[in-house]
């Protein structure tokens, strides 16, 4: 199929892709962020179990495929009679596996705050949680938006494992719209060529903010 | 605590103070005791175990023995009541330590609010008064890199007065400064011993300890080996260790 047929027929299915897999970046980066953080916290808190186990939460979904994650929430699940939706094990799995490298990026940003600053915090009496809170998590996060900004890109291609399981063709993101178009017409390479040019220009779009937003906020030392 | 407690009561005391680093015995057997409103002096070498001593009055670092007394109840251990501690004691960094990533102004309410719960209002009108006092008010709105190492230091006092501590620590304050800069936060801190102020000071300002000092307390090898009065310290030190240290600074 030539381009225009291709988008005369489709043009339609792309842009709905699109916009899903703009909403499911969204969402499981939103997802990621939060759970992220929250691990980032037990990590760096004083109980010794909680760290051990945000240490164990990282290293276990920063090295899993995020194939066997999806294959494991799809079949695994309904063993534990926890039922959910095809689209939820996708947006589980691409929050999950973000949420592990947002939180080592949120640790290699701790280590640039300087410790006479956590110092005069805590000599000022402020709680743990205040510590965190105030000093920080803002300056892990201001720190930290370059690799935050590549996270989420990254997100935007973990949830290409939409494509891998049965999405009716309404929930379909960019990558399974590629799979469906080629299932009943032969679109070939053009087909996947339309997909990839998306997500590069989502990608330089997000890339641009993110540069914004670190002019913006890094700290001057 | 009655008013005749806290008029005996020293602010700070160190009784029998122990502290190891592994095998180095950094503090050995400290005991001290700072009275309201008298400025101690602590003069040593480097290495002495100054910084450490400074240190362990708000249990920035923990002790292995003795007792360490806030106007003279011990020091908690540690959650609120060691923070609620912390806040009444203030503390000066050789380095600063104003908070990178907030202006002057945010680095003086975030405790005042924070830890003490004023209003933001009236942090925020304290923390200009406090800046106005230390000469800094023109720079609140600024980041603390933005600043001259002397005006983020006098910040950083005031940052401390903020939170109307009943003792002040300073260790080293001027170390990190450019000699012309140093005038000025010494005349701070001389204004703040005038008025009354309870201060622990490590400092290599042998002119200004002479002038401000209660007494002269002298470090070495983690052990006090003089304390004195700052006339007689510097004129005639009892301990040859104390008379050698003064040679090689006046050098
Ligand atoms: N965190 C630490 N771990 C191990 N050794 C330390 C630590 N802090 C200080 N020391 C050592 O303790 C001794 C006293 O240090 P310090 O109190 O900083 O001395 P001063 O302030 O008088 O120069 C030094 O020998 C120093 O190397
Ligand atoms: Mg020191």
């Amino acid at each position: 199929m030539s381009l225009s047929a291709l988008l005369s027929e489709y043009g339609d299915l792309y842009l709905r892709a699109l916009l899903n897999t703009w909403r499911l970046t969204a969402l499981c980066f939103a997802g990621a962020f939060a759970i992220g953080v929250a691990i980032t916290v037990l990590r760096v808190c004083p109980v010794k179990p909680l760290r051990v186990f945000g240490d164990f939460f990282v290293q276990v979904f920063r090295n899993i495929p995020g194939a066997a994650l999806l294959i494991l929430l799809v079949y695994a699940l309904p063993r534990l009679r926890v039922l959910l939706s095809y689209e939820m094990c996708v947006i589980v799995a691409s929050v999950l596996i973000p949420s592990a490298f947002c939180s080592e990026h949120l640790m290699s940003g701790m280590n640039t705050i300087s410790p006479g600053e956590i110092e005069a915090a805590r000599a000022l009496g402020l709680t743990f949680t205040q510590l965190i809170g105030r000093i920080v998590i803002p300056q892990a996060l201001r720190s930290t938006v370059l690799p935050m900004t590549s996270l989420v890109v990254g997100t935007m291609l973990t949830t290409a494992l939409g494509s891998q399981v049965p999405l009716r063709p309404n929930q379909l993101e960019l990558t399974g719209a590629v799979n469906y178009i080629n299932s009943r017409a032969v679109g070939g390479i053009l087909a996947f060529a339309i997909s990839a040019a998306l997500y590069v220009a989502t990608a330089l779009v997000i890339g641009w903010v993110g540069g914004r937003i670190d002019r913006k906020v890094r700290i001057l030392r | 605590m009655t008013q005749i407690q806290s008029r005996d009561v020293p602010v700070i005391e160190l009784r029998h103070v122990d502290k190891h680093y592994g095998d180095l015995h950094v503090l050995k057997d400290i005991s001290l005791s700072v009275g309201k409103g008298e400025v101690v002096v602590i003069i040593g070498p480097s290495g002495s175990g100054k910084s450490t001593l400074c240190r362990t009055v708000n249990r920035l670092e923990t002790i292995d023995s003795g007792e360490i007394l806030i106007e003279g109840v011990p020091l908690p251990q540690d959650g609120r009541q060691l923070a609620a501690l912390r806040s009444r004691i203030g503390m000066v960094f050789q380095s600063f330590n104003l908070f990178s990533h907030m202006t002057v102004l945010d680095n003086m309410i975030l405790a005042p609010t924070g830890v003490l719960k004023l209003n933001r209002k009236a942090a925020k009108d304290e923390a200009m008064a406090l800046l106005d006092r230390v000469g800094v008010a023109d720079q609140a709105h600024k980041l603390p890199a933005q600043l001259s190492g002397g005006q983020q230091q006098r910040a950083a006092i005031a940052r401390a007065l903020a939170m109307h501590p009943r003792a002040m620590l300073f260790d080293e304050p001027t170390s990190a400064l450019d000699p012309e800069m140093i005038g000025e936060v010494l005349n701070v801190m001389t204004e703040l011993a005038a008025d009354g102020m309870t201060m622990l000071i490590v400092t290599h300002e042998m002119n200004f300890a002479r002038r401000v000092a209660s007494r002269v307390i002298f470090m070495d090898g983690g052990s006090i080996v003089e304390e004195n009065t700052p006339e007689a310290f510097f004129t005639q030190p009892r301990s040859q260790r104390a008379l050698d240290f003064l040679q090689s600074i006046r050098n």
